[in-house]
């Protein structure tokens, strides 16, 4: 069990107690900070500390620690968000934390709560994952040993890998939020990452593969078969691209596999439905709710409540229990992903969408785990379907332009497929569509479904957060693939 | 203190000597870097603040080393305390690492210790005032900009931003210096909509001090002309031909061209252009210059954080190169002696021995193809140099702007595509760390038609 009291005890222990801070105290700093009468105001405290360690040349001769911690301020008039924050939340300082965001407001100094706030005591407690230490000192020789191990089994793989680097990034965040509305949250979040990156050499062509695994859970989540299948992933993509040929150009078929593939809808669809771009009117979905943007079949959800994943919250940062918002479907646009600031001034509720980099940062309404859901095709009759088309498996990331609805991804493992066979494997290539285009030439789902296998990231407006991806195989009919030719 | 900054430049040396301090009384060796920046960001829309940030941060870093065993630790606090945590952490992380021979710091003789130490902070005044009014200026002048019939162009954001940031190091070497920046930032981001849907288009201005910006009608007048360019876009062909980047595009494929030279990417042969000194890697035109101690360069500094001085020098000369950038790491490793690029590269610029002429006189060369005005996506391969990108662009037709294009890709090889630079134009831009003009390029492989 994690969140609820046993949360709140950690963040008093960890963060509160030793700066010197109360409940008490962070009622009347919050009182200060509403003022006369802000429409939503929030402290976020959060101390972070991260270990990695880094193998390069068969050992590993690189290693790191990290800490800190700090509050950010946020008090909302209206459309008008002013924020502050710093490192140091000692009485004195968080005072002038506070001070700082009444003068970027420009709100007088009125106080409606001279007496403080009155804080409830927890927010909801969960079981999405444990409250588990992972960035532990004791853990070092194990890690150690770990990242020797994916060197001698990458380098067994196949005699053509010549280079092998991997490395382990473990984070542990306790946070707590309270605001005006005098609700309260604290959570415990661990965070592990193993990333692997191979060379392989063949006549003097070198080429890379890469794969990483991660979740919310510290060392004793990292099986043998976890492992083993992430470097085998890794020399297959190298091993593969040696071969590769210049992708095609022009619009033709293209299947994707399931798993990380389904950043696709993460692009085209996610961030075309966070709920700013809806209030700012700013996304090429704005006012397309309720209509058909893709083919039946299709239906896509954001679900932040998925146990172990590294997307997945027992609180948003602003304290409100994720919800799984079906995007799309059967189809159909159906939903918004909120936080509580676009919520309120959109007059609906958050969905536990709002997610922030660092205490550092504003919170945004993002994504959490993200995919499309399963449907009734076998993939191997998928693939057989391609008379002439590419074959993606993964994909090194892609992008939206959410004000034309435009995506593009780019091929990181993929072939070219000719009836319905694998001819030769193709150089990557960055493939584009329009959002509530594209999603209507989705002809086929598979019934494989599957989440990327815990190492996803995603960018907005420079903050960068863990979030999963997923889908089964899909068949697409018509996208724009563009290769050298 | 003006501005942003909650310590001074001497309690930046003070707790990164104390830092190496800590770690030399544990018998080791050290280096300690201490860093401290404030900003205001203000975003202004429809006459209104719609957002006001400010930020302010520390960290400091301690790398420790015993017997080519090296353990690093930071914290975002810099009390006593902290320090004397982090140098604990950094120091049994080294005991629990194996040995690299080339980690450690640089041989005493490579520090500059004293040397130039380019211009590059501005004092301020009240930032915050000043960055609203700033912003609701170039809202104002960005605001009922006239579009063609059925279409319209709107403000998105206008948005000032000022930061202020300084930085020392002190190693075991008994080397202590530190040095201060100013970074002020405007853009515009407009909206532009037609029968088709919406496209949006910016203009920004970034400079060390506040009166190398442009005005904010500059950067309005600029937005909305980029704006209306983007109106009514059609589809593009699928073709094979030459292609010219506009400077903003054309910056990024410098930064590729100066990766690939990087040590990193030489040491792990992860480099589309291996031991590349003495070889021709674009055209024979083609030059590439570094400079370190510009005058408020956005890329300049007197030391790297080995505390190694760079040099004004040339990359490629006549498209041959002539340096790496080297850091002491990657210098060990390929038995050279480092560059003091540690962070990277300074301010770079492209050239050519060639006249390119105005941006007219470019296009008029490149006749009838693609002008690519930005990036959407899309990657490179480290290895081959496989480069794909979605792209923003305009067709050209004899060398005049047809129309917007939109959906479209664009896929080469850098090596080729640098030995296929026809012409650099003389509209010099300064894009960071890089200034290049317009490049024209041979034989690109257009894919549109979405």
């Amino acid at each position: 069990v994690n969140g609820g009291t046993l949360a709140m005890d950690r963040a008093r222990e960890q963060l509160l107690a030793p700066a010197g801070l109360d409940e008490a105290l962070i009622g009347r700093a919050l009182g200060r900070l509403a003022g006369g009468g802000a429409d939503l105001a929030d402290l976020y405290f959060e101390a972070t500390s991260v270990r990695r360690w880094a193998l390069n040349e068969g050992r590993v001769a690189s290693g790191g620690f990290s800490m800190r911690q700090g509050v950010g301020a946020r008090a909302a008039h209206g459309g008008s968000v002013s924020f502050a924050h710093s490192a140091d939340f000692r009485e004195m300082a968080l005072d002038e934390t506070v001070s700082a965001v009444r003068t970027l407001a420009r709100h007088g100094d009125a106080n409606r709560h001279p007496d403080g706030i009155a804080i409830a005591s927890a927010g909801a407690a969960h079981s999405l994952y444990p409250p588990v230490e992972a960035a532990s000192a004791e853990d070092a020789a194990a890690w150690i040993a770990l990242l020797e191990r994916i060197d001698r089994i990458a380098r067994a793989a196949d005699p053509r890998i010549v280079h092998v680097e991997a490395n382990v990034r473990a984070t542990d965040t306790t946070m707590f939020v309270a605001n005006a509305d005098g609700q309260s949250a604290a959570d415990v979040r661990p965070a592990t990452v193993v990333l692997v990156m191979v060379v392989a050499e063949q006549n003097g062509r070198r080429s890379r593969g890469q794969g990483g695994f991660g979740g919310r859970w510290g060392l004793e989540g990292f099986t043998d078969a976890g492992i083993d299948r992430m470097v085998a992933s890794a020399v297959r993509i190298a091993t593969t691209n040696l071969e590769a040929i210049p992708a095609p150009v022009g619009e033709i078929p293209v299947v994707l596999s399931s798993g990380y593939p389904g950043v696709l809808f993460h692009e085209a669809v996610g961030h075309g439905l966070e709920g700013d771009h809806h209030r700012k009117g700013l996304s090429a979905f704005t006012g397309r709710v309720g209509e058909r943007i893709a083919a039946k079949g299709v239906t896509v959800i954001d679900d932040g409540g998925i146990p172990g994943r590294l997307g997945s919250l027992g609180v948003d940062d602003e304290g409100t229990s994720p919800d799984r918002t079906v995007l799309v479907e059967d189809g159909i646009l159906t939903g918004l992903m909120q936080d509580r600031f676009n919520a309120g001034l959109m007059n609906v509720r958050s969905t536990g969408n709002g997610r922030r980099q660092s205490y550092a940062h504003l919170p945004m309404p993002r994504m959490t785990n993200t995919f499309l859901t399963n449907g009734q095709e076998d993939p191997a009759a998928i693939l057989a379907s391609l008379d002439r088309g590419i074959y993606a498996t993964e994909f090194g990331g892609g992008q939206v332009d959410i004000v034309t609805g435009r995506f593009n991804f780019t091929t990181m493992e993929a072939w070219l497929v000719e009836n319905g066979k694998l001819v030769a494997p193709v150089q990557g290539a960055t493939l584009i569509g329009l959002g509530h285009e594209a999603l209507k030439h989705v002809s086929m789902v598979g019934n494989d479904f599957g989440l990327d296998a815990g190492m996803a990231t995603c960018g907005k407006e420079g903050q960068t957060i863990s979030v999963s991806v997923g889908q089964p195989t899909i068949r697409i009919d018509q996208m724009l693939v563009g290769g050298r030719g | 203190m003006s501005g942003f900054l909650t310590h001074s430049e001497a309690d930046l040396r003070d707790a990164a000597a104390f830092a190496v301090e800590r770690a030399q009384a544990l018998g080791a060796q050290a280096s300690a870097t201490a860093r401290n920046e404030g900003s205001a960001r203000i975003e202004v829309k429809g006459g209104e603040a719609q957002k006001a940030e400010r930020d302010a941060h520390q960290t400091l870093t301690i790398t420790v080393i015993r017997d080519s065993r090296q353990g690093t630790a930071s914290t975002a606090a810099i009390d006593r305390d902290s320090i004397i945590r982090v140098v604990e952490e950094a120091s049994l992380i080294a005991a629990q690492v194996q040995p690299d021979p080339e980690d450690g710091l640089p041989p005493r003789e490579w520090l500059a210790f004293s040397g130039a130490e380019p211009e590059l902070h501005e004092a301020g005044g009240n930032y915050v005032e000043a960055l609203l009014s700033t912003a609701l200026d170039i809202d104002r002048a960005a605001s009922g900009a006239s579009a063609p019939g059925g279409c319209s162009i709107q403000v998105s954001e206008a948005v000032a931003i000022a930061t202020e940031g300084m930085w020392a190091l002190a190693t075991s070497d008994g080397f202590c210096r530190s040095s201060r920046y100013s970074d002020h930032v405007r853009w515009c981001l407009m909206l532009a909509t037609d029968a088709e849907g919406s496209a949006s288009e910016f203009f920004e201005s970034r400079d060390r001090r506040v009166t190398g910006l442009a005005s904010p009608d500059r950067i309005a007048g600029e937005a909305i002309a980029r704006a209306r360019s983007v109106l009514n876009a059609r589809p593009a062909p699928i073709w094979r031909g030459p292609v010219m980047f506009e400077p903003r595009a054309a910056a990024g494929l410098v930064g590729e061209l100066a990766g690939a030279l990087g040590g990193m990417a030489q040491c792990r042969k992860m480099t589309f252009l291996p031991d590349p000194l003495g070889r021709q890697v674009a055209a024979e035109h083609v030059c590439l210059d570094e400079d370190p101690f510009e005058p408020f360069g956005l890329a300049s500094g007197g030391f790297d954080s080995d505390g190694i001085a760079g040099s004004v020098r040339p990359i490629i000369e006549n498209g041959v190169a002539r340096g790496l950038f080297l850091s002491t790491y990657s210098a060990r490793k390929l038995g050279g002696r480092s560059t003091g690029n540690a962070e990277g590269f300074y301010n770079l610029r492209l050239s050519s021995k060639r006249r390119g002429g105005t941006r007219q006189e470019m296009l008029a060369k490149l006749g009838s193809g693609l002008l690519v005005t930005g990036f959407q996506g899309g990657s490179t391969d480290s290895a081959t140099g496989n480069w794909t990108r979605a792209v923003k662009g305009l067709w050209i037709e004899n060398g005049e702007v047809a129309h917007a294009v939109r959906g479209v890709t664009l896929a080469g090889e850098i090596p080729a595509m640098m030995k296929n630079i026809v012409a650099v134009g003389d509209d010099l831009t300064r894009l960071g760390s890089v200034r290049t003009g317009s490049l024209l390029i041979d034989d690109m492989q257009v894919g549109g038609g979405a």
